[in-house]
């Protein structure tokens, strides 16, 4: 063991590179630990190396190798703390590699991989212990160091505040997860934690409790000692024999799990719940804590009287038999001891129902039984009501047949999201009806229900030629009744002819959703950048795909075949909308960031000219700004969102489809659209 | 992630391979004719063996001495079908009968205690090694990378005050015993007996071991591990076969027996724990499971469906139970357990018993809407409860709902 303090296995100042980073779980861990303490300072997998991880405090190196990692990280941030993430089977190569290049470097690994064979496990050990390097795992979680404000791992979750503040206790435990709860039972009677440790419960745990609570020994924060244990392994046995011989100063409170697998024969979770012998039980277990303790396990309904036999008991400290009678132990040491509260807050720990709902049940069942809910704590109340308020909380997939969110008839009342619809008749406009139905929100003002308009009227036309008008007509020409024209205009729509918008709303959510913006039209928030870096990604591509003969994907809802002769282009109906929204004072970020998008296009010469932004970029623009609150807010689809701007389109062009068929039907001939035989060429000889 | 060994693959595979000398066997299954041919090389005198998954009381009772082919083909019938703990054999197989003027015990094991593993030795073979007095046995550490070599294996001896004209033979027999146990990638091996022959001869006579499926080496070409009727319901085998599936999340089930509270638990510590206080409480479980680990949608899904499908429609309580997770999301693992219950309601139509929930952890409040609205669409009765209220006395509570609404319909169906 080469670490002389706990402070040693992590503090602040610590550097920490984390193999495998872009993993599934190792990104996200990675995410929530820069966001409490950004010790992170790269990482690296294989295959990945020149990408970054992203996270809100910027973005991470990603390095194809640690030794790459090492060659081109200055050595101010080299890193002295290693997080395994790699698969099982690359575990022992991600060690040697380590070890090879990060002499003299890195002091500490923490291996979180579960199933690493237990064979490589005790090569681990023996290349750490040879190297002078700590090794914490195979399997465990972490470990926090709540002074310093810094974890390593995934200890504390997605939120480390929450379970934990700085305090006095330090909690050693073979289970990840009773870290955090063991944490967060603490805090009802007033105490906190200096130091939360996953020792990891592989077959063999590679730093031991014994080690640990050496560490702990000098640790000047902590003052009392939470053990949560399970069977299997020697390793209580031993701290227990160093306790006994050095007088271990520090009060320890011990739960014992497991003892049901010496009842039933059951295997438990963690792999290294194996007994091994007689003292590696959890009754054996149980048994060598009580010696040493030389106190019975803790009663809460026993009057305990505050002797100087009782102080001298627990000043080695005492077993609980539950779980949640770890804060009561705790409670009893501090008083007996004078060992001061850390915080000032005590709340006994109760059940408090968040939901409830026993239906029958609950009227035949005895009171105590018949929980109603109780309070929702923050933040999760304030989570639950901001959910509550959108509706895709409610999506949870059901036979629709009879059912809808969107719509409802009591039999008196029919109703759009709960609003009547006779009321909407009266008090609001088509489009705000509209809106309604489509985003589950009526408009927050008139100004959008104004845009949304403008985009369903821009939808009507662009002339006789366009596909979606030939379809109107060429259905008007068969004698067909106006509802067949209209269909016919809507299958003459597809993914090239107005459903670009669609993908005009995926591409720019790829590219928003790494912003903080959450006003659509915030004058402050400038697109421009965003615009040269969406070029220069363009460009590379292009450049690459035209390299090696390519085809490459162009960007939705620039150029338009009719407006694209001049220097610089603009569609007018897109312009309409562009010139009405700066009349108004209200620039909207999104069509912004397309004009600064053609600017940028032409600048790095990805086009020859500024591409015109089309009307359907228009369209995708203005209903996205009028969904994004709600796709931020996780309250709307991204497919539902990319979906709309279609629709508004598809429902404006239905309408003029229906203008053509009324203009074809009055004015024009029998089957005039048909072709004459003269004017149509064949691509083939004729065989026979 | 552990396979057990038997003698009868030791004898039949490893032993040969690694030259670690076996008596002379014959399967169950040979004819009477080579049965009497081995007996005649045999002095007369052979012991029929179940091949079964031993546990730690090893095969004894179900072992038989013969001495006549007809007895022999007696007493492998009769063994092949017998239970021993609750286990079956796959079969009977025939041994030699080695003349034996001592007996030792050795196993190599991982030992927490140096990190690494162990070799242990003690001249008193034969019996449970548990009850050897520290004094009679030894325990030396092998270095993993150096492995075992014959002066270690002689030194050890030597202080057991092993007889010296056994310590050359012995000592070379226990290096083939390490390359078996390194190079097949086991966890523990136990040889016990060694019959050492008035000759010095060292024949292992009874083996039991454990590899490690985390470790490539136990997946030998031309080795395939029999299957044994195993003392595991269907349901324990349909989740092992799951579990094996992927590594992104756990799926452990044990069976224990109990008939009421069918419980979905997270976390390998949690698990431990909540099993313990339901079963304290009567709340009479119906197994032990660890569904941690982070599990995507898919993973939680299938293992959610498993566990409805086999034992929903008898239990009286569903128990949905965690501690604060570190990294499991909430949400994600909430949306399959709803879309698995209302996939089970649609099969197999509606249930009424309630539903208990205990949980922590990222994306928690999404996780508890989306449970409860399904809940409400299927009207089952339920309560929430989330981190604030401890682990521990929601699994109380759900042992006392379960037995309080048991007594209700008791009522109700007596009236």
């Amino acid at each position: 063991m080469r670490a002389k303090q706990l402070t040693d296995l992590l503090k602040k100042g610590d550097k920490i590179a984390v193999s495998n980073i872009t993993g599934r779980e190792a990104s996200q861990v990675t995410g929530i630990s820069q966001k409490y303490c950004t010790n992170i300072v790269g990482g690296w997998a294989l295959g990945k190396g020149g990408q970054t991880l992203d996270t809100p405090q910027g973005p991470i190196r990603v390095f194809a190798t640690f030794e790459e990692l090492l060659r081109l990280t200055p050595k101010e941030n080299h890193p002295n703390k290693i997080l395994i993430y790699s698969p099982p089977d690359a575990v022992y190569g991600e060690v040697k590699e380590i070890l090879k290049h990060g002499a003299g470097i890195v002091d500490t690994l923490y291996i979180i991989t579960e199933h690493v064979s237990v064979e490589v496990t005790a090569k681990i050990y023996r290349l750490c212990l040879a190297a002078r390097v700590n090794v914490v795992g195979c399997n465990t979680l972490g470990i926090i160091n709540v002074h310093d404000h810094v974890r390593i791992g995934a200890v504390g979750g997605d939120s480390p505040e929450e379970s934990f503040k700085p305090g006095s206790i330090t909690i050693i435990s073979n289970s990840g997860n009773m870290v955090n709860t063991i944490s967060s039972y603490l805090s009802s009677v007033g105490m906190q934690v200096s130091f939360g440790i996953s020792t990891g419960k592989d077959r063999l745990i590679l730093f031991s409790l014994k080690h640990f609570l050496m560490l702990a020994e000098k640790d000047e924060h902590t003052k009392i000692v939470v053990l949560y244990v399970e069977p299997g392994g020697t390793y209580e046995a031993e701290a227990i024999d160093w306790m006994s011989k050095k007088k271990f100063s520090k009060p320890v409170i011990v739960y014992v799990g497991g003892a049901i697998a010496e009842k039933t024969n059951v295997s438990l979770g963690h792999a290294g719940a194996v007994i091994e012998g007689k003292t590696s039980s959890a009754s054996g277990k149980k048994t060598l804590f009580d010696d040493y303790f030389r106190i019975p396990p803790f009663t809460p309904a026993k009057k305990y009287r505050k002797t100087a036999d009782l102080a001298e008991a627990l000043s080695r400290g005492i077993r609980v038999d539950i779980l949640h009678h770890i804060p009561l132990a705790v409670d009893l040491v501090t008083q007996v001891l004078r060992i001061p509260k850390d915080s000032s807050s005590f709340k006994p720990l109760t059940l408090n129902p968040w939901f409830s709902n026993l239906r029958e049940l609950g009227k035949e069942l005895p009171a105590e039984l018949s929980l109603s809910p109780g309070t929702i704590p923050e933040p999760y109340k304030s989570q639950y009501m901001m959910l509550r308020k959108g509706f895709v909380d409610t999506m949870v997939r059901q036979p629709m047949r009879g059912a809808s969110r969107a719509s409802s008839n009591d039999g008196a009342v029919p109703r759009i999201y709960g609003y009547s619809l006779m009321s909407l008749m009266r008090e609001r406009s088509f489009i705000a009806g509209l809106i309604l139905y489509w985003t589950g929100s009526l408009p927050r003002n008139e100004f959008e229900e104004r845009l949304a308009e403008m985009t369903l009227t821009a939808s009507l036309t662009n002339g006789p030629g366009t596909i979606s008008a030939q379809g109107a007509k060429l259905s008007a020409s068969a004698g067909n009744r106006p509802h067949s024209a209209m269909i016919g205009t809507l299958s003459s729509i597809g993914t090239v002819h107005g459903g670009n918008g669609a993908k005009a709303v995926s591409f720019l959510l790829e590219i928003f959703s790494e912003t903080s913006l959450t006003d659509p039209y915030d004058k402050s928030f400038d697109p421009i950048p965003l615009a040269h870096k969406a070029a220069a990604a363009f460009k590379k591509k292009k450049d690459a795909a035209k390299a090696i003969g390519l085809e490459y994907e162009k960007i939705p809802c620039l150029g338009h075949p009719v407006f694209a002769h001049e220097a610089v282009n603009y569609d007018p109906r897109e312009q309409v909308i562009y010139q009405f929204l700066k009349e108004n004072g209200k620039p909207q970020v999104f069509l912004d960031f397309y004009h600064a998008l053609a600017e940028a296009l032409r600048e790095n010469h990805s086009t020859s000219k500024v591409m015109a932004v089309n009307v359907d970029a228009a369209i995708a623009c203005i209903w996205l700004g009028l969904c994004w609150r709600a796709v931020i807010e996780k309250e709307m689809t991204t497919q539902r969102a990319m979906d709309i701007p279609f629709a508004a389109f598809a429902l404006g062009r239905a309408a003029g489809g229906a203008g053509e068929f009324l203009d074809h039907q009055d004015y024009g001939t029998p089957m005039d659209m048909r072709i004459p035989v003269h004017e149509c060429r064949s691509l083939t000889r004729p065989r026979e | 992630m552990a396979q057990k060994i038997t003698e009868y693959t030791f004898i039949k595979h490893f032993a040969p391979r690694y030259k670690i000398p076996v008596p002379g066997h014959l399967s169950g299954n040979s004819t009477v004719s080579e049965i009497k041919r081995s007996l005649e090389a045999w002095n007369g005198k052979a012991l029929v063996k179940p091949d079964i998954l031993a546990g730690k009381r090893g095969k004894a009772g179900a072992v038989s001495t013969i001495r006549s082919a007809q007895e022999a083909v007696k007493e492998l019938n009769r063994i092949s079908g017998i239970e021993i703990n609750g286990n079956l054999p796959r079969g009977a197989y025939l041994v030699e009968m080695i003349p034996a003027q001592w007996e030792i015990f050795t196993a190599i094991t991982y030992n927490s205690a140096n990190r690494g593993p162990s070799l242990t030795i003690s001249l008193d073979g034969g019996i449970d090694i548990e009850n050897v007095s520290d004094d009679k046995k030894i325990t030396i550490p092998i270095d993993i990378f150096e492995g075992l070599d014959a002066y270690q294996a002689s030194d050890a001896l030597q202080k057991l005050n092993c007889p010296q004209n056994l310590i050359s033979p012995f000592s070379r027999v226990l290096i083939a015993f390490w390359d078996m146990f390194i190079s097949t990638g086991m966890i523990s091996a136990e040889i016990n007996p060694w019959r050492i022959t008035p000759d010095g001869k060292p024949y292992a006579c009874d083996f039991k071991g454990t590899l490690d499926e985390a470790n490539y080496k136990c997946e030998i070409p031309g080795i395939t591990y029999p299957e044994y009727p195993a003392n595991i319901s269907d349901f324990e085998e349909s989740m092992s076969e799951w579990d094996k599936i992927s590594h992104q999340g756990q799926a452990h089930v044990s069976e224990l027996g109990g008939n009421k509270i069918l419980p979905l638990l997270f976390g390998g510590g949690a698990s431990t724990i909540i099993t313990e206080i339901l079963d304290a409480g009567g709340g009479s479980p119906i197994f032990l499971s660890d569904f941690g680990g982070n599990p995507p949608y898919e993973r939680m899904y299938g293992t959610a469906k498993r566990c409805l499908d086999h034992h929903l429609t008898h239990a009286e309580l569903l128990l949905i139970l965690g501690g604060k997770a570190n990294n499991t999301f909430i949400d994600i693992t909430f949306q399959a357990i709803a879309d698995a219950l209302s996939e089970y309601c649609r099969e197999n139509g509606p249930i009424h018993i309630p539903v208990v929930i205990g949980r922590g952890g990222p994306k928690l409040v999404k996780g508890f809407l989306i449970m409860t609205q399904v809940l409400d669409q299927l009207q089952i009765p339920y309560v929430v409860f989330g981190p604030d209220s401890p682990v521990t006395m929601v699994a109380e509570y759900a042992a006392q709902l379960v037995n309080a609404a048991g007594k209700l319909r008791g009522l109700n169906n007596a009236g």
